[in-house]
């Protein structure tokens, strides 16, 4: 009899684990799934593409090793990359404007900066404020602040990126800008493609205080 | 031969009764399971390569991103090795790994904070929003901006770097960070001044946030103060497809 208990025991872990052993996906719709595994795609292709660059790189370093000239260009322009990327040094590029007139909440603001990320902006300022990690949006109902800058209205937030899948993510239906709408009835919000933007490097001194670099 | 035959005569006739009876109902369960085998085979086909397909890019995504740590050491080696040659490289690698530093490409530990975000254990009311009750991708954001706010100057969620494209992704909740999938609890460490906590304490938003998720939902929200705080390097891409560097010299003043 209790041989019988033990295996009944064993199936029952069995039968458990077995359905555990995805992590919680399987709980996930198949629509979920597919956004998921496109989102995990497009992120993968970028990373290809990084090692790609840092392989041509690490070529370029092995063979002019000894040729000064050609490395001291590749470290420039490696620092420009860099700082361009961080918003250590203003950009240009194509991308979106986008203007907004009227009373929004701080966290709509946050919601539309988060959005333009994920549809893969390289660089977003918000009126004159270039948007870096610890940027912070404060306030709201009309008074909208952005790393302790005031925001007029209306206001611009303009992002360098593929115009088309900037103008696209934002305005798609019940995208972000059908759910401004929807939330705020009184305020505007315009989006617009643009072939060449300027954005300011940020005014943040971005070098840690409080940790050091492990190497 | 006489003493098997003995022996089966020896055993008792209620033995023989329950050895059948349980013979019966293993029968009984193998049938059972044969029978919801298709049926459970049937309902997860849909989605089951889905999620293969899912986690096999998670996995070619941490591999991806191993690749790019080591080429970027690698890198930094070979550069190291060709310092010293004239003062002019030396001054750029430094400025180089100056940038690096800030941008969010090199690991840093120092003191801190790390939070960590549960779901809740709550039973959902009849009426209620499961998702009120589940750890969203909000609720990242808030944390990482009120940690922000709390003069953190470098953050990582479950080990994903916080950097200028860092956005936060909600996929029915899922919760995706530099689109890196991330699995629950979420731990959100910080580096920063050792005074945070008292930051946080007497910020609107923070309060707004524990008295809501916490308070009102049951979310999970503990913290740990180690004496020092690990960050991770971000390990992505550098994406400067339409982007061009301008030389601060020809910017319009911000």
């Amino acid at each position: 009899m209790s041989a019988v208990a033990f295996i009944l025991g064993v199936l029952i872990v069995g039968q458990i684990r077995s359905q555990a052993g995805d992590s919680g996906l399987a709980a996930r719709s198949a629509q979920d799934l597919t956004l998921l595994v496109a989102n995990l795609n497009t992120r993968n292709d970028q990373l290809r593409t990084e090692v790609g660059t840092l392989d041509r790189q690490l070529q370029t370093l092995e063979q002019g090793g000894r040729n000064g000239a050609s490395s001291l260009t590749q470290i420039r322009d490696d620092e420009a990359r860099v700082r361009a990327w961080a918003g250590l040094d203003p950009v240009s590029g194509r991308g979106v404007e986008i203007t907004i007139s009227g009373a929004i909440a701080g966290t709509a603001l946050e919601d539309l900066v988060n959005e333009l990320r994920n549809a893969g902006a390289e660089a977003i300022a918000i009126e004159d404020v270039r948007v870096v990690a610890a940027t912070v949006i404060g306030g709201g109902g009309g008074s909208l602040s952005v790393d302790d800058t005031a925001l007029s209205d209306p206001f611009v937030v303009r992002a360098i990126g593929n115009p088309e899948s900037l103008v696209g993510s934002l305005t798609r239906m019940g995208g972000l800008v059908a759910q401004l709408a929807a939330t705020y009835p009184d305020a505007g919000v315009s989006v617009e493609a643009v072939d060449r933007l300027v954005l300011p490097a940020t005014t943040r001194d971005l070098a840690p205080s409080h940790g050091r670099p492990r190497l | 031969m006489t003493a098997v035959v003995a022996r089966i005569r020896a055993i008792p006739s209620w033995q023989v009764t329950l050895g059948f009876a349980l013979l019966a109902l293993g029968f009984l369960i193998a049938a059972q399971l044969a029978a919801e085998g298709p049926r459970v085979r049937y309902t997860t086909q849909e989605r089951s390569p889905l999620v293969e397909t899912a986690l096999g890019l998670q996995t070619q995504q941490e591999q991806l991103k191993q690749q790019i740590l080591d080429l970027r050491g690698k890198i930094k080696g070979l550069e190291d090795q060709g310092q010293g040659t004239t003062a002019q490289q030396r001054e750029l690698n430094a400025s180089l790994q100056q940038a690096r530093i800030e941008a969010g490409l090199i690991p840093l530990t120092g003191t801190g904070i790390v939070f960590r975000l549960a779901d809740s254990t709550q039973p959902v009311p009849a009426n209620g929003n499961p998702a009120d009750y589940s750890v969203t991708a909000r609720d990242i954001r808030t944390v990482v901006a009120e940690l922000s706010l709390a003069g953190a100057e470098a953050i990582a969620v479950n080990g994903e770097r916080v950097v200028a494209t860092t956005g936060v992704l909600d996929i029915g909740g899922t919760i995706l960070v530099n689109s890196a999938y991330l699995a629950p609890p979420y731990q959100i460490s910080a580096i920063g001044p050792t005074d945070m906590l008292e930051q946080l304490g007497v910020s609107q938003g923070w309060i707004d946030f524990i008295q809501t998720r916490r308070g009102r939902f049951g979310v999970d929200v503990s913290f740990a103060e180690p004496a020092t705080v690990d960050i991770p390097a971000f390990a992505g891409s550098l994406n400067l497809r339409e982007s061009r560097a301008v030389p601060p010299s020809q910017a319009p003043a911000p």
